[in-house]
C-alpha cells in the first residue's frame, strides 16, 4: 500500500494545529491534519476563550510582545476566517478585568503588573489599577466585596468552539484533509528527506512535519531530535445556563459568552493526565463568582469540566525547528486562543516556507531549558 | 424532608427498582434514604399510585394499581423517602442532591442508582410544535393529574406504551382517532426466533388482551414509513405514508409520539461506569452484573437504567442489588430472584426486536431538529460530520448540540446514530456524549456552598 504524500503534515487538530495548518494551506502548500479520536485530552474543547494580554510575559518580555501582536492581529484574523468559513467567531475586544476581593489581592495585583512592566526590554502596554467606584462604572453588578481591579484595554474574548469549527471549516474549504482517528504513533525521518508518520489510521508521508499535538508533543518530539518538556496542568471550568447579557467586559475568571451562558474559571492543578472534576474546586470557583457578581447565585449550572493545559517549565511557548531533522517543527503553547492569529498568520506560513525566522522565534526555542538555572 | 448527613445506603429513584432495593435494605435493619424527583414514590410507571383517587387507579389498569403494594411495603419499611429531590452527582460513597433549593452531599456506604428510563427521541418534521407530545409525557399527565387530550387525538409510533396508552384512554372514555403504527413489517421475522422465550415469560398474559381490546375500538394504520406534523402555531394536521405509498393527510389536535424507552444512564456514566451499545435495544447499557454490581466498589445499578426490561424485572433487580449489598449468600432467595428475572429478560428480547423503531425515525434529515434545546438541525449534523469529526463530543463542541438544559438526554442517541449513519461506522465505534456533572441543573449558590479543602481553594484563589 502506498502512503498518501503531502508537503506538510500537521500533527494535532486542536486550535494550534488547525490554525497552523490553515496558515500553511493558504500559502498553497498541500497540507494534511492528523488527529486523535473523539475522546482525547483536548485543551481546545475545554478552554476559557479569552484573547488575553494583561499579566502575560513575566520573565520573558518577548512573550509579552508576541501576545500583544496576536491581540492586535486578532480582529483582522477573525474577519478573514469569517469570510473563508462563513462562521462569525464572536471576537470582541472591549478590554478586560482582573478583580480583587480584598485589599491584599488588589495590592498583589498592582505589584505584579508593576514588576512585569519594569522588566528590561518589556514592550509596555496600557493598563490601569481601578478602585471599586471606577470598576463599578464599567461593571455595575459587582458585589460588595469587590475592592477594585486591573483593567487592560487590549483584552478581549471570542467563542473558542466557533473558532475551532471555523478553522476546520476553512481547512475543508481549502481542500485540506482532516484525518481524525489518526493518532500518530511513530514518526520516521526518511533517508532522502521528508517524514513517514505511522498512525492508528494508516501511514502518511510528508516533506515537512509540524508537531502541534499539545501534551502529546513531549512523546513525539524526541523522534525528531527535539525536546519539548510539556506537562499537563488541569483547569476546571463551570458553565451556566443562558442569561440576559449583563457582563460587557470579560473578567479573567468570569465571562459571558455571545450565546448568553456564563463561563466561570478556573483552577491550576498539577494532577497529571487526569480530567476529573471535583466539587471542592468547582465549588470554590462558584463561590468566588457569586462574590464577584451576586446575581449569579440564582443562575443554574449546566456543566462542569476539566481540561489539561499544555505547560512548559516556564509557561511560555515553544516554536522550533529540529537541527538534526530539518523540516520538522514544533509549535506548542497554552494560549491557543490568544495566539491563534499569530499561528495562522505567521507560524503556519513560515513553516510552510521551511524556516522559522530567528529574529522572531529564537527566544522560543526549547534550548532555553538546557541552560542551568543561575543562582 | 431534608436528608441526614449519612446513611448505610443511598438509593436514587423511587420506581420499582429503587423501592424494592430500599425496602429490602430497610427490612434488614439498614438506614436508607431514597431520593426521587417526584413528590410521592412509584416512579414513572407507578407515578402517584398511592395518591390518586381509587377511581382513576382502577381506570389505569391492574399493572398500575399493583404498584401500590410496593409503595405501601416501602413506606412501612422505615426507609426515608426524600421527594422532589434532584440528584446531580453520584459516586461511590456519596450523592450530590438538591432538596428545596438547598444542595447536600449525602454519604452512604452503598449507593444504588435506579434511575429508570426515558423516552427515545422521535425526531420527525414538526415534532417540536405545540400539540405534539410524547406518549410518555401524555401518560404522566393522565396518571398524576387525570388530564387527557382534547379534540382529535392520534398516537403514532411503536412499542408497548402506544397500546397501553390507547387502552387507558379508551377506559377513560376518550376517543383515539387513530394509531399510526410505525413498527417496520420486517421486524416480525427477526423477532420470530425469540417467540418461544416470549411465550414462556409472563409478558403475553399482560399484553395480548390489551392489544385486542384496542384494535376493536381504534383505527390502526400499520406499516407507517414516514410521518410529519404540520401546523403554524400548533399542530393542525399530520401527514404519513404507508410503505412507498402516497402521502395521506389528516387533521389532528393532539399528536402523541412514542417509540420506546431507553435507560437513563447519565448519572452512572458521570460516575465513571462504562457503557456498551446494545444492538437489540439500540441504546447504551451500563457495565453491570446480574446482581447490580459495577466495577466501582460500593456503586450498584438496578432497574431499567441498566437495560429496558419493565417494572416487574426492575423490582427483581432492585431486590437483587439489595442482596448484593447485604452480602446474602447465593442460592435460596437469590437464585429464585435471578431465575425469575431471567424469564422476563428472555421474553423481552422478542419485544425489543418486534418493536425496534425504523432507521428513518431515528436518524432525521433536512431541517428537522435533532437537538431541540440548541435548535440544531439534521442538516447541520450532516455538514459537521462531513468535516470529519471523530465523534459526538467534537460535534457538540462544533454545534452546541447537547449543551442545553436537557444536557443531551433528548438528542444523545440521535446524534450518535446520525454520526454513525454519516460516517459509515457503528454507534459503538462512534461513542456518546460524555456525561458532565451536574447531571441535573444546579443553582450556582448551591455549588458555591460545597466544602473545599485548603488545597482545592488554593488551586482557584490566585
Amino acid at each position: 500500500m502506498t502512503a498518501r504524500s503531502f508537503d506538510l503534515a500537521v500533527v494535532g487538530g486542536g486550535l494550534v494545529g488547525a490554525a497552523v495548518a490553515w496558515g500553511a494551506a493558504r500559502t498553497g502548500a498541500r497540507v494534511v491534519v492528523l488527529d486523535e479520536g473523539d475522546i482525547a485530552f483536548r485543551a481546545s474543547r475545554g478552554n476559557f476563550a479569552l484573547v488575553w494580554v494583561q499579566s502575560k510575559g513575566m520573565g520573558m518580555p518577548e512573550y509579552a510582545a508576541w501576545t500583544v501582536a496576536s491581540s492586535e492581529a486578532w480582529a483582522g484574523f477573525a474577519d478573514e476566517l469569517g469570510r473563508e468559513s462563513g462562521i462569525d467567531v464572536a471576537h470582541r475586544r472591549p478590554g478586560g478585568f482582573h478583580l480583587a476581593l480584598s485589599d491584599a489581592e488588589l495590592q498583589a495585583r498592582a505589584d505584579n503588573l508593576k514588576r512585569l512592566h519594569n522588566q528590561p526590554a518589556m514592550q509596555r502596554y496600557p493598563y490601569e489599577i481601578l478602585d471599586r467606584e471606577r470598576v463599578r462604572g464599567m461593571l455595575p453588578e459587582i458585589g460588595p466585596e469587590v475592592v477594585g481591579g486591573s483593567f487592560c484595554p487590549l483584552d478581549g474574548h471570542t467563542n473558542s468552539l466557533k473558532l475551532l469549527r471555523a478553522l476546520h471549516t476553512a481547512l475543508a474549504r481549502a481542500g485540506t484533509p482532516y484525518l481524525a482517528r489518526h493518532a500518530v504513533e511513530t514518526i520516521l525521518p526518511r533517508g532522502g528527506g521528508g517524514f513517514r508518520l505511522l498512525s492508528s489510521g494508516g501511514t502518511i508521508e510528508a516533506a515537512r512535519v509540524a508537531l502541534c499535538a499539545g501534551n502529546g508533543n513531549a512523546r513525539l518530539a524526541p523522534m525528531l531530535g527535539l525536546s519539548v518538556p510539556v506537562r499537563p496542568q488541569r483547569g476546571q471550568i463551570v458553565v451556566t445556563e443562558r442569561v440576559q447579557p449583563f457582563l460587557h467586559h470579560p473578567v479573567v475568571t468570569v465571562r459571558q459568552t455571545d450565546e448568553g451562558s456564563v463561563m466561570l474559571g478556573d483552577s491550576l492543578e498539577e494532577t497529571g493526565f487526569d480530567t476529573a472534576t471535583g466539587l471542592g474546586v468547582t465549588g470554590t470557583i462558584a463561590n468566588r463568582a457569586v462574590r464577584l457578581f451576586p446575581r449569579l447565585a440564582r443562575v443554574n449550572v449546566v456543566r462542569t469540566w476539566a481540561a489539561l493545559r499544555v505547560m512548559t517549565p516556564d509557561g511560555f511557548p515553544i516554536y522550533e525547528e529540529s537541527t538534526s531533522h530539518p523540516g520538522a517543527f514544533v509549535a506548542t503553547c497554552h494560549s491557543g486562543v490568544t495566539l491563534a492569529a499569530n499561528h495562522a498568520r505567521l507560524v503556519g506560513p513560515t513553516i510552510a516556507a521551511g524556516r522559522l525566522p530567528a529574529e522572531t522565534f529564537a527566544p522560543f526555542s526549547a534550548r532555553r531549558f538546557d541552560v542551568p538555572q543561575a543562582a | 424532608m431534608s436528608p441526614e448527613r449519612r446513611y448505610d445506603a443511598l438509593v436514587v429513584g423511587a420506581g420499582p427498582a429503587g423501592l424494592a432495593a430500599a425496602t429490602t435494605l430497610a427490612r434488614a435493619g439498614r438506614s436508607v434514604a431514597v431520593f426521587d424527583e417526584q413528590p410521592t414514590p412509584g416512579g414513572q410507571v407507578h407515578r402517584a399510585v398511592a395518591a390518586v383517587p381509587e377511581s382513576r387507579r382502577a381506570l389505569l389498569g391492574p399493572d398500575y394499581a399493583r404498584g401500590r403494594e410496593a409503595v405501601e411495603a416501602f413506606l412501612a419499611s422505615g426507609a426515608h423517602h426524600i421527594g422532589q429531590a434532584s440528584v446531580w452527582s453520584a459516586a461511590p460513597g456519596r450523592v450530590g442532591v438538591t432538596v428545596g433549593g438547598v444542595a447536600h452531599l449525602v454519604e452512604g456506604d452503598a449507593v444504588v442508582l435506579a434511575t429508570g428510563a426515558y423516552e427515545r427521541p422521535f425526531p420527525i418534521p414538526g415534532w417540536t410544535l405545540p400539540g405534539v407530545l410524547s406518549g410518555g409525557g401524555a401518560q404522566t399527565l393522565l396518571k398524576a393529574s387525570g388530564l387527557v387530550p382534547e379534540g382529535r387525538t392520534v398516537i403514532a409510533g411503536s412499542g408497548p406504551l402506544v397500546w397501553l396508552l390507547a387502552w387507558q384512554y379508551l377506559r377513560c372514555g376518550l376517543t383515539v382517532d387513530a394509531i399510526l403504527d410505525s413498527t417496520p413489517a420486517g421486524n416480525r421475522w427477526r423477532a420470530a426466533p425469540h417467540l418461544a422465550g416470549f411465550l414462556a415469560s409472563p409478558y403475553p398474559v399482560k399484553g395480548l388482551e390489551l392489544l385486542r381490546a384496542v384494535r376493536r375500538s381504534v383505527r390502526v394504520v400499520r406499516g407507517v414509513s414516514a410521518l410529519e406534523a404540520v401546523g403554524e402555531d400548533r399542530v393542525s394536521a399530520l401527514r404519513y405514508r404507508v410503505g412507498a405509498g402516497a402521502w395521506v393527510e389528516m387533521g389532528v389536535d393532539t399528536l402523541l409520539l412514542h417509540q420506546g424507552v431507553v435507560p437513563a444512564i447519565e448519572l452512572a456514566a458521570s460516575a465513571g461506569i462504562r457503557q456498551r451499545w446494545d444492538r437489540d435495544q439500540l441504546c447504551w447499557h451500563p457495565e453491570v452484573d446480574a446482581m447490580g454490581r459495577t466495577p466501582l466498589a460500593g456503586l450498584y445499578l438496578a432497574g431499567d437504567g441498566t437495560g429496558i426490561a419493565g417494572a416487574e424485572a426492575a423490582a427483581l433487580s432492585g431486590e437483587l442489588a439489595a442482596h448484593a449489598i447485604l452480602g446474602t449468600s447465593e442460592g435460596g432467595r437469590v437464585s429464585g430472584l435471578l431465575a425469575q428475572r431471567a424469564r422476563w429478560l428472555r421474553g423481552r428480547r422478542f419485544l425489543d426486536l418486534l418493536y425496534q423503531p425504523a432507521p428513518a425515525f431515528r436518524v432525521p434529515a433536512g431541517e428537522t431538529l435533532a437537538c431541540r434545546c440548541e435548535e440544531v438541525t439534521a442538516r447541520a449534523l450532516g455538514e459537521a460530520a462531513a468535516l470529519g469529526v471523530p465523534g459526538p463530543n467534537q460535534l457538540k463542541a462544533f454545534l452546541r448540540c447537547g449543551m442545553g438544559p436537557c444536557q443531551g438526554r433528548l438528542c444523545g442517541l440521535t446524534v450518535t446514530e446520525a454520526l454513525a449513519h454519516h460516517s459509515g461506522r457503528t454507534p459503538a465505534q462512534v461513542g456518546r456524549y460524555r456525561a458532565r456533572v451536574p447531571v441535573k441543573p444546579l443553582p450556582l449558590a448551591a455549588l458555591a456552598a460545597m466544602p473545599a479543602t485548603d488545597d482545592e481553594r488554593r488551586a482557584v484563589e490566585r
